[in-house]
């Protein structure tokens, strides 16, 4: 398959292409899907190499997965989105069990969080959402994450979260609700001081 | 905080991807490659037979297909004497035999063959 066609391949008909032996497919898919599912992985766990070995194994999941995929039944990012998720979710309760035996070593974006000061530069922004991201209940942010960050339709997400449409709306408009409020007395430091 | 600056980080992280590192990159490659064996191995074991077919099965017994169209060259070749009797053929059997010869049986009738001494 030539290199300039592949950007509009679409992610299934890649993945078949992967399953037929063709190597250039997996380095296509792998420049498409991995820095969505890295930063997906990365807001819903809050550490970077965390993310990373979430990735690789969500990674490895669609490799196998690949010679049995039947089109049409699925969508590639949505089913990823699911494996990250729930990968994600194993993680984070593996980390509460571990927290609750220890009761020592706070989540890094937490250590984040306390050095926002004025005057923040954009990474430091990004930073005080990720603080923010923390703080909320874990269906709320998986929600929140998908549809205003990972730009998933509400339909799309209902899917990875295996719940319904209404359902989704419902989480969103909360967490949305509960994230302003954890960011309206950093607003100064967000750099929206000077603003009406 | 307000709607517009929520959906304002949002659009500022938004365009901030993170880059997965190039480790990242070769471990997920690694894992791509070593698992790809697999599917192509499936493929070439299917392939012979939905490749090749009776046809090429039986070319390869004369060994292949250059071979079988050699012989198929000389049996037509020789249906085309047999039936058509070009005229060179019977001014040789003429200056060969030193008589006026009208047709050439190239294929020895059954009748000859069987005759008993």
């Amino acid at each position: 398959m030539p290199r300039d066609s592949l950007d509009e391949v679409t992610d299934e008909a890649l993945l078949a292409a992967y399953a037929r032996g063709e190597a250039a497919a997996a380095r296509a898919l792998s420049l498409r899907l991995v820095p969505r599912v890295l930063g997906y992985a990365a807001r819903l766990l809050g550490d970077r190499a965390e993310a990373e070995d979430v990735a690789q194994d969500a990674m490895l999941r669609l490799w196998r997965a690949a010679p049995g995929w039947r089109a049409g039944e699925a969508q590639v990012t949505t089913w990823l989105y699911r494996v990250v998720t729930n990968l994600c979710t194993d993680r984070l309760r593996g980390r509460v069990r571990r927290r609750t035996d220890t009761l020592e070593d706070a989540p890094e974006v937490a250590d984040a969080a306390k050095g926002v000061e004025a005057g923040l530069i954009e990474a430091d922004r990004m930073a005080a959402l990720d603080a923010a991201l923390a703080e909320l209940p874990e269906r709320q942010r998986q929600a929140l994450v998908l549809r205003h960050l990972e730009g998933l339709s509400n339909p799309e997400i209902a899917v990875v979260m295996d719940i319904g449409v209404e359902a989704v709306e419902s989480l969103t408009a909360r967490a949305k609700r509960a994230l302003a409020a954890l960011l309206a007395g950093r607003r100064d430091d967000l750099g929206y001081g000077d603003e009406v | 905080m307000a709607q517009d600056d929520l959906d304002d980080l949002f659009a500022a992280a938004r365009s901030r991807p993170l880059v997965p590192s190039e480790a990242l990159m070769a471990r997920v490659l690694a894992d791509a490659m070593a698992e790809q064996p697999k599917a192509a191995a499936v493929r070439a074991a299917v392939a012979p037979a939905r490749r090749g077919g009776w046809f090429a099965g039986f070319a390869e017994v004369f060994g292949g297909f250059g071979a079988l169209a050699g012989v198929g060259g000389a049996a037509v070749a020789g249906l085309v004497l047999g039936f058509v009797q070009p005229a060179t053929v019977t001014d040789f059997a003429d200056s060969l035999l030193g008589a006026e010869v009208t047709s050439v049986t190239l294929i020895p009738s059954a009748d000859a063959l069987m005759v008993e001494e």
